[in-house]
């Protein structure tokens, strides 16, 4: 990372300074009039080997010498390219095209469009996985309304169940009662009825030994029981 | 050139710089050159590096640039024009707009100060190249005569009118265009230079003279420093979404 950073930024430093380093100063170009002059009869003064006559002679007398001469009063003309630059210029579009097409462009194209097919994909997948998640909600949601439902169910059931136990016990309890009631009228019944017969009894032979002290007689035991029996019936009719 | 008593440099020197290598031949180096070269160093460092950092989601640094630059060639220059069928020539106009771009900044560089573009070498080379790519994708697309006669008779013009339209469309779309292709980014460079160079000098000046005066050209100076960022930026664009306009109409003829 921080390699690479270094490099990035020597490379436009290294543009930069080689910048400055090569470029003379702007008014350094083409200098002035004088300096063009001067640099025309030196570049003379140099073809000539020193001969100075030969260069006076040139001056004066050849018209192409003078042209060039002339040439340092006439300004460059700035619409017109130079041919060096459109040389470089287009030699430089030319590396960089072909950098840009084998190299720079598919990769920072490439990147661009595999994060973007990432992030639908993760797009996707977060989607995806909403939709899993509601589905499980639903299923819990419906699954919690199934439990309850069956706790209610089974609440009632019990409830049901209870009211069952109850009304059943209530009902053995009354029945228990009911039998007891009647085993307790029942005993009383008979309870009574034995001490009636043990009454008749006790009072037939109360009235026998009255009778038979009353009559003195020799009547048998079984018309004095007849007698003492009619007796009774009549007396108990009597008491309802 | 004494301009209002000030010591105002000659125009072509503000222009026409000395040759540093390989003097006087064709492929003579001079500061415009290293310029171009620079301009490479740089979109291909940007590039070169950006495209390394492949995994990361977020992208960070000087992907932001290429990326950003990308999107915006994409988004604003190819689709607004040509559409789907533009995207083939996203590396051609991607490098274009850079290399412009990078030509052009150097006008603010400290110490470099000088809009590459500000020479005709390379507005023109380009146009040149944009001419023959329209006219070629023209020509493919809808056959020599087909893009002939939409190029020059353009349907839905009353045939009277033909008279007048047909050489206008003759001058302006196989003469005229690619010249004032190269002429606007040029012409706008180079009146940004001068712009810039007269602030300076006028700065200069008036320091050496007043202090006080300073304040005003220096102040402009600041604003046309800034505004110059914009026209550099401004004028890739340009150069960029029309070269992408002059394909598309080559690509699909005039509705």
């Amino acid at each position: 990372m921080r390699n690479r950073r270094i490099r990035l930024l020597a490379a436009p430093l290294l543009a930069l300074v080689g910048v400055l380093a090569f470029a003379g100063p702007a008014h350094a170009a083409g200098a002035t009039v004088g300096a063009c002059m001067a640099g025309e009869i030196e570049h003379l003064i140099e073809e000539a080997h020193g001969d100075l006559d030969h260069v006076k002679h040139e001056l004066h007398d050849n018209k192409k010498v003078q042209d060039e001469i002339e040439g340092c009063f006439e300004a460059p003309n700035p619409i017109i390219p130079e041919v060096n630059e459109i040389v470089w210029g287009g030699l430089a579009f030319l590396i960089l095209f072909v950098l840009m097409v084998k190299k720079g462009f598919p990769a920072v194209k490439g990147a661009m469009d595999a994060r973007a097919e990432r992030i639908r994909s993760d797009l996707d997948a977060a989607e995806q996985a909403k939709a899993d998640a509601q589905a499980v909600q639903a299923d819990y949601e419906s699954r919690l309304a199934d439990a309850k439902g069956e706790a209610s169910r089974l609440v009632d059931e019990a409830r049901a169940a209870a009211d069952q136990v109850r009304a059943d016990l209530i009902a053995r309890a009354e029945a228990d009662a009911a039998g007891i009631r009647e085993r307790a009228a029942a005993e009383a019944e008979a309870s009574k009825a034995q001490a009636i017969a043990d009454l008749r009894a006790e009072v037939s032979g109360i009235a026998l030994g009255a009778a038979e002290r009353v009559v003195q007689s020799s009547l048998d035991a079984e018309v004095q029981g007849r007698l003492i029996d009619a007796y009774i019936d009549e007396v108990a009719g009597s008491n309802g | 050139m004494n301009v209002l008593a000030l010591n105002f440099p000659e125009v072509s020197h503000l222009f026409v710089w000395p040759d540093i290598l390989f003097s006087g031949t064709a492929y003579a180096i001079n500061k415009t050159v290293l310029i171009y070269l620079a301009a490479v160093v740089i979109t291909g460092a940007i590039f070169l590096t950006a495209g390394r950092r492949t995994g990361s989601l977020v992208p960070a640094g000087v992907q932001h640039v290429a990326e950003t630059g990308v999107t915006f060639i994409e988004e604003s220059v190819v689709m607004e024009t040509i559409g789907e069928e533009g995207k083939k020539f996203m590396p051609f106009l991607t490098t274009m707009f850079f290399f412009i771009l990078f030509s052009n900044i150097f006008e603010v560089v400290p110490g470099i100060q000088f809009p590459a573009n500000g020479r005709m070498a390379v507005p023109i080379t380009l146009a040149l190249v944009v001419w023959v790519i329209y006219n070629v994708v023209g020509v493919r697309s809808q056959g020599l005569f087909g893009y002939l006669k939409n190029s020059l008779f353009p349907p839905g013009v009353p045939v009277a009118l033909y008279l007048i339209v047909t050489p206008i469309e003759l001058v302006s779309t196989f003469v005229v265009r690619p010249f004032s292709l190269a002429i606007r980014l040029w012409a706008n460079m180079v009146a940004g230079h001068l712009l810039l160079v007269t602030f300076a000098v006028l700065t200069h000046e008036l320091w050496n003279a007043t202090y006080v005066g300073a304040v005003a050209p220096f102040a402009m100076l600041i604003l046309m420093t800034g505004f110059e960022i914009l026209v550099s930026v401004l004028q890739a664009f340009i150069f960029t979404i029309l070269t992408a306009v002059y394909i598309g109409g080559s690509l699909h003829p005039a509705h």
